[in-house]
């Protein structure tokens, strides 16, 4: 059985006047076990595995696409239900080729082998519309009611050809229904778009520079998503009353901002989507304000709870009190400052990439050689590896910096789409 | 005490002795103590403040309301927050507000007569409670034969078991005061050491409790500072090891420290170094006598002084003095609190320990002292100490 700690971070001393409590409470399942083996609510898990199959997919990459596909088939546990969409300007539900009912197959070594007949007959052609794409896998998903673990893998190699809005609407309808990792194959798909649809769907987004790496990313996938045995947490936060949540995070081992996926527990508690979960460990940053209490007194400024329906499986208590020794007041936690550090990391590079996409040299300079600053300060090497990349470092601890003359498209999606992940705090 | 009066602690079973409200084993509290003894510093409503009690309807359900449903609930209510009124979870935090319910013995007052109160405060700094005070008194301070007992042990936050031991200690020294002081034949010598083996004999009574809280194989056994002080009529007897402290504070006149610390504070001064000095130095808190297995010797220094003007008895830890050490600072702060309820100006002593820092645990236990109506029963009394160090 699946079981849940909290451990939380934090100075919790406050001078006379302060308001503002900064906490990062580490959540750490172990014991999760496989998808749909220890699942609360014993629901089924299903999977979809959604394929580009537009005109733009070169020979070489339909190839190893296909490749990449069956490599994912190969790791879903015997007995999960699946499926598998080709994406153009429609969606076709390849495997299983049924016309109605129940549109996600039972795993076997026969399904297996159909489905991997199934993709081998792919043919690069058409557009790219992957709104239609996520609507149908919804669609597939929900006509196997008793299937509530959904994830589903997207990989495409384009830009979408749907009006935003389009898009956006079908992501809206997917949220909070299914999970979805999305990948990009080679370097014309757009960063944004695909972050944009990960980050709604609880998923992570990544390039796959080259045909090659294909095969290992979608196994990887799939073996993580494989290894969720909890099918849904929920991170709860409470706050006294009269306080605000200033913000939620999650900041390990990416930069995700929860604050306003809030929804109402009761009128104190907040909760927060988190997904499935496996044996791992997430860091979340909690800041909350309190109105200033009397020097001495000492009260709890948070709850944070992981909730698995409507049971509470672990609690981290995030405290304030209020002192006038400055020596306990001034500290500042390592974890709590690790994190703020790593949270600007992520959007200097992210505002830093488009500044230099939109031809806005100075800013991008700026912003990037803050990134590389903040990269060395907080020991994110992979970061500053990815940084090396598109600019040239004069001065790390200053952060002096001059943009690259050539860059290779690759190298900056990658440090875009790696943004958001953080590195931990060294043990010391 | 008969069998039905034994009471075993919720929490770990051990039979309580005497009035105590709080297990000596593990401090836990014995009974639905009183709301009161569950306090938040500093912010008090005031009185014409609704308070959210009125309105059990619209809440939350209160501890009180789901009590009278459930009949089975555990003997071990936690109160209702002293703060908002809300529930407080499991966790010892308010659920409404978030503020922390103090357990009672990190935080406790008692009140042994209109005139006689204390509060025992684990303060800011500490994370438990190793101060302990005991107290009687008659009734009506005003009379005559007035008697009161104010006990204050400090246990010794780097020993083991020591909030066990003082408070074990603070109850036997009260049991051993209980009864009047001897006055041997009568004579102001006979007096004095007649009261100096009354006095030492309760500090034995307390050194053996403090001695009894910590295991055999201790490493660091429990230890504790001893403080007594037994007012009858308008004599005042008092008894100190350690650097816990008894004052008069006299209305209107300069207050006197009647205790003199055991501690390297006090050599230093007793040497010619200025008190605010020695009591910043890096060893001003190391005590050089004490209660407990480890002590080499527990003898009191006793004195005697008679009370013959109004003012303020004071008997506490140095939680308290080390913010305001002086007399004439004890006496600015009293001064500050405006009141004549012993119960209010201990609360407020607490408060300004506490705003001051509360680096230590804060015990402040007062005798609301007025002049007697009619004296003349202690023939004796004279305004000057006597005292006779013991040993």
């Amino acid at each position: 059985m699946a079981e849940f700690a909290a451990t939380v971070y934090q100075n919790e001393f406050l001078p006379d006047g302060g308001t503002d409590v900064n906490a990062i409470v580490t959540v750490t399942c172990s014991g999760a076990g496989t998808a749909g083996a220890t699942g609360a609510g014993s629901g089924a898990v299903g999977e979809i595995i959604i394929v580009d199959t537009s005109g733009s997919m070169g020979h070489e990459t339909m190839e190893a696409a296909k490749d990449g596909a069956q490599a994912a088939l190969a790791e879903i546990l015997d007995g999960t239900r699946f499926a598998v969409i080709a994406g153009t300007e429609t969606a076709t539900l390849v495997y299983p080729p049924v016309q109605s009912g129940p549109a996600l197959a039972v795993m076997d070594a026969s399904s297996r082998e159909q489905a991997a007949g199934a993709i081998s007959s792919f043919r690069a052609s058409g557009g790219t519309a992957i709104g239609s794409w996520l609507d149908l896998a919804g669609t597939v998903f929900a006509s196997v009611p008793e299937v509530t673990q959904r994830h589903a893998i997207l990989l495409t190699d384009g830009e979408n050809g749907e009006q935003p809005k389009v898009l956006d609407d079908a992501i809206k309808r997917a949220t909070g229904y299914f999970q979805c990792d999305c990948r990009g194959a080679g370097t014309d798909w757009k960063v944004e778009e695909m972050r944009r649809i990960a980050t709604a769907l609880l998923g992570t987004v990544d390039i796959i520079p080259s045909a090659a790496e294909m095969r290992d990313q979608f196994r990887a996938m799939m073996q993580t998503a494989m290894a969720r045995g909890v099918a849904d947490a929920q991170l709860r936060v409470w706050a006294p009353q009269g306080a605000q949540v200033l913000f939620v995070r999650q900041v390990a081992p990416t930069v995700e901002d929860l604050t306003d996926r809030r929804v109402e527990v009761n009128a104190l508690t907040g909760g927060y989507p988190t997904g499935a979960w496996g044996d791992e460990s997430r860091d979340y940053h909690v800041a909350v304000r309190l109105p200033a209490k009397a020097v001495g007194q000492e009260q709890l400024a948070a709850r944070v709870q992981v909730a698995i329906g409507a049971d509470v499986a672990a609690q981290g208590l995030v405290k304030a009190t209020w002192s006038n020794d400055s020596e306990l007041t001034a500290k500042i936690d390592k974890q709590v400052a690790h994190y703020t550090g790593q949270t600007e990391l992520a959007s200097m590079i992210q505002e830093g990439l488009a500044a230099k996409a939109a031809g806005d040299d100075a800013t991008a300079t700026t912003k990037l050689g803050r990134a590389v600053q903040l990269a060395a300060e907080t020991g994110n090497e992979e970061a500053t590896t990815r940084l090396k990349k598109v600019v040239d470092v004069d001065d790390e601890k200053e952060g002096t910096v001059r943009l690259k003359k050539t860059v290779a498209k690759a190298d900056e999606m990658a440090l875009d789409t790696a943004s958001t992940k953080t590195s931990r705090i060294k043990k010391s | 005490m008969s069998v039905t009066d034994n009471r075993a602690c919720p929490s770990c079973g051990t039979v309580a002795q005497g009035e105590s409200n709080f297990c000596e084993n593990c401090g836990a509290a014995l009974s639905a103590s009183p709301v009161d003894t569950l306090r938040v510093l500093v912010t008090e409503p005031a009185l014409s403040e609704p308070s959210p009690m009125d309105d059990l309807g619209s809440g939350p359900i209160s501890r009180a309301t789901s009590q009278t449903s459930a009949p089975t609930a555990p003997p071990t209510a936690i109160p209702a927050c002293a703060s908002c009124g809300g529930t407080v979870g499991p966790d010892g935090y308010c659920e409404q507000c978030g503020v922390k319910a103090l357990s009672p013995r990190d935080h406790f007052r008692e009140q042994a007569a209109p005139w006689v109160a204390g509060v025992c405060d684990k303060g800011i700094r500490h994370h438990r409670n190793e101060d302990a005070m005991t107290m009687v008194a008659s009734p009506d301070g005003t009379a005559a034969d007035r008697r009161a007992v104010l006990i204050v042990l400090d246990g010794v936050s780097n020993t083991d078991d020591s909030q066990i031991g003082s408070l074990a200690g603070a109850r036997a020294a009260l049991d051993a005061l209980r009864v009047p002081l001897p006055r041997g034949m009568g004579t102001p010598d006979g007096v004095l050491s007649a009261v100096t083996r009354a006095m030492s004999e309760a500090a034995k009574a307390a050194n053996a409790q403090v001695t009894a809280a910590a295991p055999a194989d201790a490493k660091n056994p429990a230890s504790a500072t001893y403080c007594a002080a037994v007012l009858e009529g308008d004599m005042l007897t008092y008894a100190n090891v350690g650097d816990s402290r008894i004052y008069w504070l006299p209305d209107g006149e300069p207050g006197v420290q009647l205790s003199v610390d055991d501690s390297a504070a006090q050599d230093q001064m007793d040497a010619g170094v200025p008190r605010a000095v020695a009591e910043t130095s890096a060893q001003a808190h190391a005590i050089t006598k004490w209660l407990g297995r480890d002590s080499e010797d527990h003898t009191p220094r006793v004195g005697q002084l008679a009370l013959t003007t109004p003012g303020w008895l004071l008997v506490c830890s140095d939680g308290l003095w080390n913010y305001a050490s002086e007399p004439s600072a004890l006496a600015a702060q009293i001064a500050k609190a405006a009141s004549t309820e012993p119960a209010a100006l201990a609360l407020a002593l607490t408060d300004f320990a506490n705003t001051s820092g509360g680096q230590d645990n804060i015990t402040t236990v007062l005798a609301r002292v007025t002049t007697v109506q009619n004296a003349d029963q202690t023939s004796t009394a004279t305004s000057t100490t006597r005292e006779q160090p013991h040993g």
